[in-house]
């Protein structure tokens, strides 16, 4: 947008002090990360003290094991699965803006959409998925099907809370110059509702991971919801919690790529990280 | 023919009444079946700066967005040079500027001032829009934050590209509802002074809605007292006062003086009802 940043630009921001945002991150993560240290070897202490049988709690050095063991099959689930949630994710993201632009744009439509999709939303989804295996098959179809009636709804929502919450006083300055009601919702309502839309793909992000997770339980032959059920048949707990480990490891990769995502699309969105 | 006689007259002397930008005859508005005006006259002349004071809940922001076309009067009539406010809004007439500045955050000031000009008029370049928010920037003394956003500008700074941003319209008249009201006192101070500079080097006529007693003689030749229940103008009065002000005349007897009178009139239009 603006082609030149001036060095008054970037010396007024008060945020510009990394040394010590540095120091304040790695305060605020260390107490995070030292009691997960101590969860792990209590974890490991507890289960070797006491003998417990390994596929009902395996001990973390089992599962770092099996993790190794089942590097290769573990790592070509992990794609297939993040393979999904992407796919889902950003089919989820797009349906979800284009309900959102459509209830705001037509009036009509709006009324009768609306109540319909808060309806629809309390349908509970996960008792969808066999009936997407029925209709789509085992393939990719089911999994992006029941990602997108999963994750849509807050990208819809958080959009429309957006849209709607523009200052009436700025609505009357842009109809007093006979703005029309495309050019407001282009030029102040969707980019006013940028902070809220990115506040709801973050959910969408999650709930992406979660739909495809499901997906995979209810039927697939592949992807790491398909190696927790199928090991969990075979009684092999570690590797059950190793695949548990790596879809947590993609749900928070996903997040925070949802994080990155908002940093550039909304510099000017109010920063919760600051304290 | 009404047209080219304030185009005509061109200087701005008080008290000509055919030379009156806007007037409002008997304006009233119903809302919520309350009455909010009732029987409003008002006539602000070409070049003039009126102020309408009075107690909260009187109605006079609701008076400027009648005068802006923004609310419809339930009866009565306006004429902005001789168009209805909502031609005259469309054909760039009218400057609007409120309490809350309502910059776009992911513009910078230039493009904030420029804004409403290029929903105005589709057919301006880019580059002709950005120079034009620029004048208007320097013309507010902002001339040299235009690549500023919003978050970088402090509250008066906001409301000088708010104010620059009506102006880039070229309108006919300024509304301004409270834009001060949110300010602290100094920098309130220099606002005020800021617009009655503006107002002499543009010769825009300007209307603005105040609860400052002192805002509206610093800054007004023309001062209307609004009374409550039903909102109405109770009293009106000359600032007799000359131009160019600047903040010492607030230390001016007759000032004071004004000041007096004019909270006398303000304690009266706090009464309910009563014919005026």
């Amino acid at each position: 947008m603006s082609d030149q940043p001036t060095t008054n630009f970037s010396e007024s921001r008060p945020e510009s002090r990394p040394s010590s945002s540095w120091g304040a991150a790695t305060g605020s993560w260390l107490p995070a990360v030292i009691l997960l240290l101590a969860t792990i070897v209590v974890w490991e202490a507890v289960v070797r003290i006491f003998a417990i049988s390994a596929f009902i709690i395996p001990a973390p050095s089992e599962i770092a094991q099996s993790l190794v063991a089942q590097w290769g099959t573990l790592m070509q689930a992990t794609l297939v699965t993040a393979g999904e949630i992407l796919f889902g994710f950003l089919v989820s993201v797009a349906v979800g803006i284009a309900i959102a632009l459509v209830i705001v744009r037509f009036d009509w439509l709006g009324r009768a959409l609306y109540p319909l999709v808060v309806l629809f939303q309390n349908v509970p989804k996960v008792a969808l998925a066999p009936i997407f295996i029925l209709w789509f098959g085992y393939g990719l179809a089911p999994k992006i099907g029941l990602i997108l009636v999963i994750a849509f709804f807050p990208v819809t929502l958080s959009m429309l809370a957006g849209m709607q919450s523009v200052d009436r006083s700025l609505l009357s300055l842009m109809n007093s110059v006979g703005a029309s009601r495309t050019q407001i919702l282009f030029r102040i309502r969707v980019p006013h509702s940028l902070p809220n839309l990115m506040a709801g793909t973050k959910i969408a992000a999650t709930l992406s991971v979660i739909g495809a997770i499901v997906g995979e339980f209810a039927g697939a032959s592949d992807g790491l919801g398909y190696v927790i059920q199928f090991a969990s048949t075979q009684l092999d707990t570690a590797l059950v919690f190793a695949a548990l480990l790596l879809v947590s490891v993609l749900g928070i990769a996903f997040y925070y790529a949802a994080e990155i995502l908002e940093r550039i699309v909304v510099p000017w969105a109010p920063k919760f990280s600051q304290s | 023919m009404r047209v080219e006689t304030i185009r005509a007259a061109g200087g701005r002397p008080a008290h000509i009444r055919h030379d009156d930008l806007i007037s409002a005859k008997g304006v009233s508005v119903v809302m919520a079946k309350q009455l909010v005006l009732q029987n409003i006259d008002l006539s602000v002349p070409k070049g003039s700066f009126v102020s309408l004071i009075g107690p909260s809940g009187c109605g006079k922001s609701t008076l400027l967005k009648v005068l802006a076309g923004l609310v419809d009067p339930t009866s009565g009539s306006v004429s902005i040079a001789g168009l209805s406010p909502v031609e005259a809004a469309r054909k760039r007439m009218i400057g609007l500027v409120f309490q809350d500045a309502n910059l776009l955050p992911w513009k910078n000031a230039v493009d904030n001032a420029s804004m409403l000009l290029g929903i105005a008029d589709k057919s301006l370049s880019r580059a002709k829009l950005r120079a034009r928010g620029q004048e208007m920037l320097e013309l507010v003394g902002l001339g040299d934050s235009a690549h500023k956003r919003p978050h970088e500008l402090s509250g008066g700074m906001r409301q000088r590209v708010a104010i620059a941003r009506a102006l880039a319209l070229d309108p006919k008249v300024l509304l301004m509802d409270e834009p001060f009201g949110a300010l602290d006192a100094i920098t309130r101070d220099a606002m005020g002074q800021s617009l009655l500079e503006i107002w002499q080097r543009t010769g825009k006529t300007i209307v603005l809605v105040t609860h400052s007693i002192d805002e509206a003689i610093h800054l007004s030749r023309h001062v209307h007292v609004l009374g409550i229940k039903p909102g109405r103008i109770t009293e009106s009065l000359d600032i007799g006062l000359p131009y160019p002000r600047d903040l010492s005349v607030t230390e001016d007897p007759e000032f004071v003086r004004l000041v007096v009178q004019l909270r006398t009139m303000l304690r009266a239009s706090h009464q309910p009802g009563g014919a005026s």
